[in-house]
């Protein structure tokens, strides 16, 4: 009898709407790095209207957009993704959300104005709007414990400041740029397999412990606990570069 | 009397600016003429004999505003025109002073201004153009322009407050131009490509803009030509591509040597390769009929000219090609590629990536780029710029095996020279800066000449 590959699922909400700062990098790391395992790595495309199979994703990804897009998104959430991605996450599914579908998570985003948009509520945070745009790289001390280096990279841009309520720990402090709010040094939100974070860059391809970490966690309940490890030389090695250039006196700012 | 002032004074500025070769005196001549009198582009451009032209977009500003200065001066005109990189209204005063007379005075006929996006609106106020070109909306340089929706926005604005008798012309291929022109009170100038032989059937990743401005609906593509232009309708038919006027047929592309198109019953050939610059060629054509030159001398002149600095440069390199090409955002970089891949049958090649303020600081737009085309053709792909890393990454990723990558440009050049096999062709497809750096070694290895002698 052949033997059959052990498959792995990536669910991308709104590929064609949310999809603007790189995301598709996102999608392309934690594919390849199953691949690369000898996983069946398989990408569902979850568009507006559609919810099919949704239970066989492993991890889903829920990208940034931009405000048309965003508001066009909001009401097939509620309508067609909102249950049976909690159903899918309760069962051990990960979540990784950047930036709008960060926001979309949450429990509202709030205008300057005052005006409300209710987000779906699946992690305790909420955005209320800023006048300045956080723009810049960014460096992490991530609050995970099972990754090496420590640290994870990215680029910020967003003008929403979120804020974490007691249930979402912070995904870890800022050593450099704004991160949550700008006031607060938190970054990002973990809470019960989902990932929120305002990091993209694209995030994953620099931070492959995280993807790695994302990857293990929802393999937990198919009894997979351990990777086969990867050469990471040359995702360090960009990772690294950021690090290093942030150390330099007239850092990464300044020599622009 | 101030403008006077303000006019020697730019002038004295652009001369030193040039004898240190800082950038060769583009922008900071504007800056010093516009703080002593802000009006000074508004009373230069009065100057003008027969008017401006200004053009934006996204891609191919600078490629366009160089074809319409040929076809002016080939008519016997004199023009002012604004050079790459400089197109905020800062270089646009420092290109007007640069013509200026000892009078203060502009002697010129045309002004032919490529306009950033963003500076458009004021550019219209000041220079009152007889015709504004809009080549496409990509996504560009987030960082710094914000989302597409706020630069279109503000360059239907500045469209709307064209003066009376100034002629929009515009791409009827790209959704949001199209509906900018839609919501302009007098009617624009459309142009667009009607060859479904070079289109794709499918939008590549990179494309943006795919949603109905009615009704939302995802639009459908019947054609698809570069980046989200194309030929498209929303399903629920309350929104579809313009009919062109100016539309191009039977499209011949060959490699990065040249192009060939139907207009209009003209038949147009120029030393220019790649779908794109069918794009820049139509739109120079729109916008030359729009101020009356003729069809048959449009198309004459079109076959000698010469591309701009860093647009599909071509240097002799110790007996090697170099084939040197601006790649800024993912729908620019998807078509480089693919007329070098595709067309050109490249296979040895350099990536430049930089994350200067010029080529925007957000490197994420890599991640857009089709560099699988990469895969199973290139001999070699060098990785360079200060990003280098990120692009071996997304080699990696890609499936391509690059070589290691070079951040410094003489020993990324170095690595492009040694793995390319003598009279073969090597592309550079560079961000703005990137290509800026390389160019330095270029000139300083006496490959290249200066750029402000180009
Ligand atoms: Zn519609």
């Amino acid at each position: 009898m052949a033997r059959h590959k052990k498959t792995f699922t990536v669910g991308w909400l709104y590929p064609d709407l949310m999809n603007i700062y790189g995301d598709r990098g996102n999608i392309l790391t934690l594919l390849k790095r199953a691949e690369w395992r000898d996983f069946e790595a398989r990408l569902i495309e979850l568009g507006r209207g559609s919810s099919k199979r949704m239970d066989e994703v492993d991890i889903f990804f829920f990208g940034g957009g931009q405000d048309r897009e965003q508001a066009l998104v909001y009401e097939d959430l509620l309508e067609t993704k909102q249950a049976p991605l909690e159903r899918a996450v309760t069962a051990g599914a990960g979540v990784l959300a950047v930036c709008g579908g960060y926001q979309l998570l949450g429990h509202y985003y709030q205008t300057g104005e005052g005006e409300r948009f209710p987000g779906i509520g699946m992690i305790d945070v909420r955005t209320d709007a800023g006048k300045r745009r956080f723009i810049g790289d960014v460096i992490v001390d991530t609050s995970l414990v099972d990754v090496q280096p420590p640290t994870l990279v990215g680029f910020e841009n967003h003008s929403g400041r979120t804020f974490l309520g007691p249930k979402a720990k912070p995904l870890g402090r800022v050593r450099m740029g704004f991160g949550n709010n700008g006031e607060d040094h938190t970054e990002g939100c973990l809470q019960g397999g989902v990932i929120g974070t305002y990091l993209h860059g694209s995030l994953l391809p620099k931070n492959p412990h995280l993807a790695d970490h994302l990857i293990r966690s929802a393999l937990k309940r198919r009894g997979i606990t351990e990777l086969v490890p990867l050469d990471d030389a040359a995702e360090l090695a960009a990772h690294e570069k950021i690090l290093a250039r942030a150390k330099t006196p007239d850092g990464p700012r300044a020599q622009r | 009397m101030r403008r006077t002032a303000a006019v020697w004074a730019g002038k004295a500025t652009g001369a030193l600016s040039r004898i240190s070769r800082r950038g060769g005196g583009t922008t900071l001549p504007g800056d010093v003429a516009r703080a002593i009198d802000p009006d000074v582009l508004r009373k230069l451009s009065r100057d003008l004999k027969h008017g401006a032209v200004v053009i934006t977009g996204t891609n191919g500003k600078t490629t366009t505003s160089r074809l319409i200065s040929w076809l002016l001066e080939g008519a016997g005109h004199s023009v002012v025109s604004n050079r790459a990189g400089a197109n905020l209204i800062f270089g646009a005063t420092a290109a007007a002073l640069e013509r200026a007379g000892v009078n203060g005075r502009l002697q010129a006929d045309w002004g032919v201004f490529e306009i950033d996006e963003a500076s458009l609106e004021r550019a219209v106020d000041e220079i009152q153009p007889r015709a504004a070109i809009v080549l496409n909306l990509f996504r560009d340089q987030l960082d710094r322009y914000g989302e597409l929706e706020s630069i279109a926005k503000r360059i239907e604005t500045a469209m709307s407050h064209l003066p009376e008798q100034s002629r929009a012309v515009l791409n009827a291929d790209d959704p949001r131009v199209a509906e900018i022109g839609m919501n302009l009170t007098r009617k624009p100038l459309w142009f667009g490509l009607d060859d479904t032989s070079v289109a794709m059937r499918e939008l590549p990743h990179a494309a943006d803009a795919r949603t109905c401005p009615r009704c939302g609906a995802s639009l459908q593509f019947d054609a698809v030509y570069v980046g989200h232009d194309g030929v498209y309708r929303c399903p629920n038919g309350d929104f579809a591509r313009p009919a062109p006027e100016i539309a191009a047929t039977h499209i011949v592309l060959t490699g990065f040597e040249s192009l060939a198109m139907d207009v209009d019953g003209a038949h147009i050939e120029l030393p220019l390769g790649g779908l794109y610059n069918c794009y820049n060629a139509l739109a120079a054509f729109a916008a030359a009929i729009s101020l009356g030159l003729d069809e048959a001398f449009i198309a004459d002149r079109l076959r000698s000219v010469r591309a701009a600095f860093g647009r599909q440069e071509r240097l002799e390199a110790d007996g090697r090609r170099l084939n040197l090409v601006l790649s800024k955002n993912p729908a620019g970089f998807n078509e480089t590629l693919r007329t070098a891949i595709d067309l050109a049958g490249g296979r040895y090649f350099l990536i430049g990536l930089n994350d200067r303020r010029a080529d925007g600081t957000d490197v994420s737009w890599i991640w857009d780029v089709d560099f699988e085309r990469l895969r199973g053709r290139a001999q070699v792909v060098v990785p360079a710029g200060n990003r280098a890393n990120d692009l071996a990454v997304r080699l990696k990723y890609a499936g391509v095996e690059g070589a290691p990558p070079e951040s410094d440009p003489a020993r990324a050049l170095n690595a492009l020279i040694s793995a390319t096999p003598t009279g073969e062709t090597a592309h550079l497809l560079c961000t703005y800066t990137a290509m800026l750096d390389l160019r330095t070694e270029l000139v300083r290895r006496g490959w290249a000449k200066p750029y402000w002698e180009t």
